[in-house]
């Protein structure tokens, strides 16, 4: 793998340096050259910037959506913690914060919801419902927890969890991020 | 307002949500648009349906609690009172004086509270005004708290039982109040100072989606959508229960009936549920508001049918319910969102495809209420 990248590294790099003598430029601080790249990937730039932009869905389902709404009001104010952004698209967020029970007719929207987020990619189970299927379990309609569906990286118990938990299910989110927990 | 865009005739479909910042929930609209102006919107509702009448069902009487709770859980406190008036209606149960007083004062609070977190959402759908959404977020989270204090949770209370309540209140309670809502009091002032100087909002509000007070009871909308439009009906005065014909409950009457006036009228119920708590605070009698525990429960006469009506923050909310032996044989609900969506085609026809959002933000829907 390594004798790989070497490999690409001295390519790329052999590249940029053609490019650069054909335009008349000379090679420049300016230009990062792929081993740079490289090198950030393995000293864990890329992991810590990741740790710390993590950008839930403005997406709630039902009652835990209020909870939701709360978690990014006065009170607790999520992005005061400056790496939490609500975003009200999917392409521009990290993570989904399931927030209600999941229905079967709703299964598909949230599934394209899903795809359409950027990987790396992470669900958060916000309480019962979302967990378990909550007090619907014996329900006709309801799928006993979104983890039938997809993955799940934390998941929240409450009826509804306080704003304070989904406050500690992302910090808990970022640790498994940066590697401190095993997924 | 400028002239909207006129095509010529060919129409366009645009789909709006199921997942959707605006709709509140998990709503689905097909708005057919000609150019800019909406000719036809379509809902489709059902994404969260999970069937609450027929596991209710299934329950018995104290289970079922929880559920009614869920059908619409920005006023939770309003619809466990209306059923569990329906339960003591069916077995024969009469609630303590005082325990009526605590009612309404918990009841007022949660309206508070309704129309707190209706107002924070609708001024973002408006634009822009995140602020609001912090202001009012803020005042709402005070309410939220001496609930809490008395039920022991944030959201769902559970806190009604036959009879009575769970618990009467801590010591200190009352004054608790009286400084919250002062504090809440000078803040509407502000809210209203702040939105009706704003030349954007009184664009986006004034004239909007108006209705006429004869469409309106055609329509049959009901709760503060009803009263904007000029039509003096509120089930606290009109079929009155617990102490509201004792605190001299006047319902709040705004008659231009376009968007404007339902934030008017509820800001309007805002101030007359602080007066109305302070009331009902300064005339509680002392004594026992405790209820029936869970586990005794008087078995019901066969197939009694029962109706109950209530003024929940959305509107008149109508319970029918046939009393089984230990649970309910059959339980319906006429959830004031289901009828105030009906109405959303008629209100938004014509308008600018923008002012939709106002429109449907002005009728404060809860969509778990409507899809049951």
């Amino acid at each position: 793998m390594t004798t790989e990248f070497e490999n690409a590294e001295k390519e790329m790099s052999r590249l940029v340096e053609a490019s650069l003598k054909k335009y008349g430029l000379k090679p420049n601080v300016l230009f990062a050259r792929l081993s740079d790249i490289t090198k950030a990937a393995s000293s864990g730039l890329i992991t810590w910037s990741r740790k710390n932009s993590v950008w839930p869905s403005l997406f709630g389902l039902a009652c835990c959506a209020m909870e939701l709404m709360d978690f990014g009001s006065a009170r607790i104010d999520a992005e005061r913690g400056s790496y939490l952004l609500f975003r009200a698209t999917p392409r521009q967020s990290d993570v989904m914060i399931v927030a209600g029970w999941v229905t079967k007719s709703i299964i598909p929207e949230i599934k394209r919801m899903y795809e359409q987020m950027m990987k790396p990619r992470y669900v958060v189970a916000y309480g019962e419902c979302a967990t378990s299927g909550g007090p619907w379990f014996e329900s006709y309609n309801i799928i006993r927890g979104i983890d039938q569906v997809l993955p799940v990286d934390v998941y929240v118990a409450g009826c509804p969890p306080k704003p304070e938990n989904l406050f500690a299910a992302l910090l808990k989110l970022q640790k498994k991020i940066g590697g401190n927990i095993e997924g | 307002m400028g002239q909207a865009l006129q095509g010529d005739g060919l129409t366009t479909k645009i789909n709006v949500g199921p997942i959707h910042p605006s709709t509140h929930g998990v709503l689905r609209l097909v708005v057919e648009l000609d150019g800019d102006e909406i000719v036809n919107v379509e809902p489709h509702i059902g994404f969260l349906h999970r069937g609450v009448e027929k596991l209710m069902e299934t329950r018995n009487y104290m289970q079922d609690l929880p559920y009614v709770e869920k059908l619409d859980y920005v006023a939770p406190e309003a619809y466990s009172e209306a059923y569990i008036s329906a339960v003591e209606s069916a077995l024969g149960v009469e609630v303590k004086e005082r325990a009526q007083y605590l009612r309404v004062v918990l009841l007022e609070l949660q309206r508070i509270a309704s129309h707190l977190l209706w107002l924070g959402t609708f001024l973002n759908d408006l634009g822009h005004f995140f602020t609001v959404f912090m202001w009012a977020f803020a005042d709402r989270d005070k309410i939220l708290r001496l609930l809490q204090e008395h039920a022991g949770a944030r959201m769902f209370y559970v806190n009604m039982r036959l009879g009575g309540l769970n618990r009467d209140v801590p010591p200190g309670f009352e004054e608790e109040v009286l400084s919250v809502l002062g504090d809440i009091e000078k803040r509407i002032p502000m809210y209203e100072s702040y939105l009706e100087k704003n030349e954007i909002f009184m664009e986006r509000t004034k004239g909007i989606g108006a209705i006429s007070s004869h469409r309106a009871i055609e329509l049959g909308v009901t709760g503060p959508v009803l009263r904007a439009s000029g039509v003096n009906f509120d089930i606290r005065s009109s079929k009155s229960y617990y102490v509201y014909d004792k605190l001299n409950f006047k319902p709040q009457v705004v008659s231009s009936g376009d968007v404007f006036a339902r934030y008017k009228v509820r800001m309007l119920e805002m101030k007359e549920s602080i007066r109305l708590v302070r009331e009902a605070i300064r005339h509680m009698p002392p004594g026992d508001a405790v209820g029936m525990p869970i586990r005794l429960i008087i078995p019901a006469p066969k197939n009694k049918e029962v109706r109950v009506y209530r003024e929940t923050p959305r509107g008149e909310l109508l319970i029918y319910m046939v009393a089984g032996q230990q649970g309910p044989y059959r339980v319906s609900f006429r959830s004031p969102s289901f009828i105030n969506l009906a109405a959303l085609p008629e209100i938004a026809k014509g308008a600018h495809y923008a002012d939709l959002f106002a429109i449907l933000g002005s009728l404060d829907l809860v969509i778990p209420d409507v899809d049951r």
